[in-house]
């Protein structure tokens, strides 16, 4: 058994890949909830905007416009999906809602596997500017980087809860969440306050792509599949609270990499998301009630 | 999954109270011609890659046919259905090795085994519906991809897992006796198919498959009618696993070696979209399925076309099929013919009335 030395570091680099399940796991959340989409899409979109990045800071351009065009690249896409296949698909159930976006996966997953081939055993890495500074608690050295994978999913988290609570457009949210008919009924502009959900939702998949790359690797299929971990902390939410999906972020994150230095599961790390979601849904699917089924089915 | 009314059911239930009429004469007739063409034709006129292809094409589309009984019976969607596949392939390695009993025993065993293994994880799955489902599938299959990096297709190793980590002199996986070459294993599959659709279709016109009917319309309403629909829904569940389980057993025979790059998780979603291009409540939706799926990419190989234009393609099929077209290609295809032969009928009919009525 490793000691607790051996843990510290790991300790850290769970923190920081928690906090970014976390922005994933809210963006995935809090447009679930204004429209009804389990958007399986949204880590191939990070994909592709953080390779766009990726060429243009190859070719010389300078980095934060590059940033700028991955999170624009993302945004855009999500809400032009959103704005042409949401309505077409409103009154349908959550489950095609989902699979429709599987088909947005598989065209962006063969479009990056076409423009950025793999096959020639290429490598490619984006190292943002905060990988080299950082600091040390004791003896572990952290990153700018991660500290910023935390930051962002804390400030992420917080900021879209005070948003539901506080603003006018996050009520609205709220409100279609509970009902869409009556709602709209209300005279609460539903495609807007869609868009502005599908909107968010892609520039924090901009947002994951492009710190996923830094972190973890830039690989379209790696990242692609990174959203079914974030989206383990979101079904352990029920793809309802916010507050609870960070903290299965974070639980995830941490021991996902905590894992790591014990030799014999090391290997099997990677299942964590999958494990922790599938146990919390078995948990929790007991109380269910089959008359309830509207919100379920 | 995608409409509750089920116009193709009812159609048939129709049709089964009739005597049997020409139609479905035609249709036997069609099934035959198109079976003897499979089995004997094939094999001779294509080259011995189109033959291989074929074979998996045959896999395949008992695979689509597994989803399509989940999909397109009960409502119930898998999105792993590529780590069931791996675990009768796994199955099947490992019997083949250990032990020289005939294929098809092996192919039933793998069967059977595959069919517990799914059913013990179906158990409490079905506590779930719908999305939730479908996503825990897809976490399964995940994990599942991951413990299968770690440990490995048999290769002739000792010991449970069958896996010795050599790299070179790895015995091939046997095929049976009578189908050694290529396209005496292309018939095999073929065969093995053919029962494997017979089980369903047998299914499908009995008890279950009228349960699961039910199920698929309404669950509360079936549970009142007095359908135990846990039951038909572990049923269904433990059908589609063994055709899958079996299926794999075959996959491990045409591949000789096995090795855990094949079975993706991602190649789930991809089977997912092209079953449901195919038609998941046809059983002709399985066999597109399995062409789409697998013929073509050989074709797109063979002309030097990089296979990532057909997950493009599958991706926009997919987004096509959920918005426009529920039925899929097999239900689509026939019809939009149709049309188009009224159309051109139309077009040829027009001058001679036009010309009848000149004078």
């Amino acid at each position: 058994m490793p000691s607790w030395q051996d843990f510290q570091p790991f300790l850290v680099t769970g923190l920081a890949l928690g906090g970014v399940y976390a922005l994933s796991g809210v963006g995935l959340v809090v447009l679930y909830q204004a429209t009804g989409v389990v958007y399986l899409a949204f880590g191939a979109v990070g994909a592709m905007g953080a390779l766009i990045a990726w060429s243009m800071i190859s070719a010389g351009i300078a980095n934060w416009l590059c940033w700028l065009v991955c999170l624009v690249f993302s945004g855009v896409v999500t809400l032009a999906y959103g704005m042409i296949f949401g309505p077409l698909l409103a009154k349908r159930d959550p489950l095609v809602k989902a699979a429709a976006t599987l088909g947005l996966l598989l065209v962006l997953f063969g479009v990056m596997d076409l423009l950025w081939t793999t096959s020639g055993g290429e490598s490619r890495a984006i190292t943002l500017p905060t990988d080299n500074g950082g600091f040390s608690i004791g003896q572990i050295q952290v990153t700018w980087t991660q500290v910023i994978g935390l930051g962002v999913g804390v400030v992420i988290a917080v900021a879209t809860a005070a948003f539901l609570r506080y603003t006018k457009l996050g009520t609205a949210m709220r409100a279609m969440a509970n009902d869409r008919e009556i709602t709209a009924t209300l005279g609460v502009p539903v495609r807007r306050v869609e868009a502005a959900a599908w909107l968010g939702c892609g520039l924090l998949a901009g947002i994951a792509g492009l710190l996923l790359a830094d972190m973890v690797a830039l690989d379209a299929t790696t990242l692609t599949f990174l959203v079914i971990s974030s989206l383990a902390a979101a079904l352990i939410a029920r793809l309802r609270s916010i507050a609870l999906t960070f903290a299965a972020a974070i639980v995830v994150g941490v021991v996902q990499n905590m894992l790591v230095p014990i030799s014999s599961v090391s290997n099997y790390t990677d299942m964590t998301p999958f494990v922790l979601a599938a146990i919390a849904l078995l948990v929790l699917s007991r109380r269910q009630v089959l008359s309830r089924s509207r919100e379920e089915t | 999954m995608l409409d509750t009314t089920d116009v193709a059911a009812s159609a048939r239930q129709r049709a089964r109270l009739r005597p049997p009429a020409t139609a479905t004469l035609v249709r036997a007739g069609v099934i035959v011609i198109l079976l003897a063409f499979a089995l004997f034709a094939i094999p001779q006129l294509l080259s011995l890659y189109y033959v291989d292809a074929m074979t998996e094409v045959a896999i395949y589309a008992v695979v689509s046919l597994g989803l399509g009984v989940l999909v397109g019976r009960v409502g119930l969607v898998s999105l792993g259905q590529i780590a069931v596949l791996a675990i009768g392939a796994w199955v099947a390695a490992r019997l083949l090795f250990a032990t020289s009993q005939p294929f098809p025993l092996v192919l039933l065993e793998a069967g059977l085994i595959t069919m517990a293994v799914g059913t013990v994880i179906g158990l409490p799955a079905l506590r779930l519906r719908g999305l939730y489902l479908a996503l825990i599938t897809l976490m399964l299959a995940g994990a599942f991809a991951i413990v299968l990096t770690t440990t490995n297709f048999p290769n002739g190793g000792h010991g449970f897992l069958g896996y010795n980590g050599a790299l070179i002199n790895i015995p091939p996986i046997r095929r049976p006796s009578i189908a050694i070459s290529d396209p005496a294993y292309y018939r095999y599959a073929v065969v093995v198919a053919i029962l494997m659709f017979l089980l369903v279709f047998a299914h499908i016109r009995t008890r279950p498959g009228r349960a699961w009917a039910a199920i698929r319309q309404s669950e509360p309403a079936a549970l009142a009618a007095g359908i135990n629909t846990t039951r038909y829904k572990l049923w269904a569940f433990a059908l589609a696993s063994f055709v899958t389980g079996v299926a794999g057993g075959v996959y491990a025979g045409a591949a000789h070696y096995l090795y855990s790059i094949d079975f993706p998780a991602q190649n789930s979603i991809i089977l997912l979209a092209v079953v449901l291009m195919g038609g998941a409540y046809s059983l002709w939706g399985a066999v597109v399925a399995g062409l789409l799926s697998q013929l073509l990419p050989a074709l797109l190989n063979n002309w030097g076309v990089s296979n990532d234009w057909l997950t493009i393609l599958f991706g926009i099929g997919v987004v096509q099929v959920l918005t426009t077209a529920p039925r899929g290609l097999a239900d689509q295809v026939p019809k939009d013919l149709s049309k188009l032969g009224r159309l051109l009928l139309r077009l040829v009919r027009r001058p001679t009335r036009a010309e009848a009525e000149a004078p």
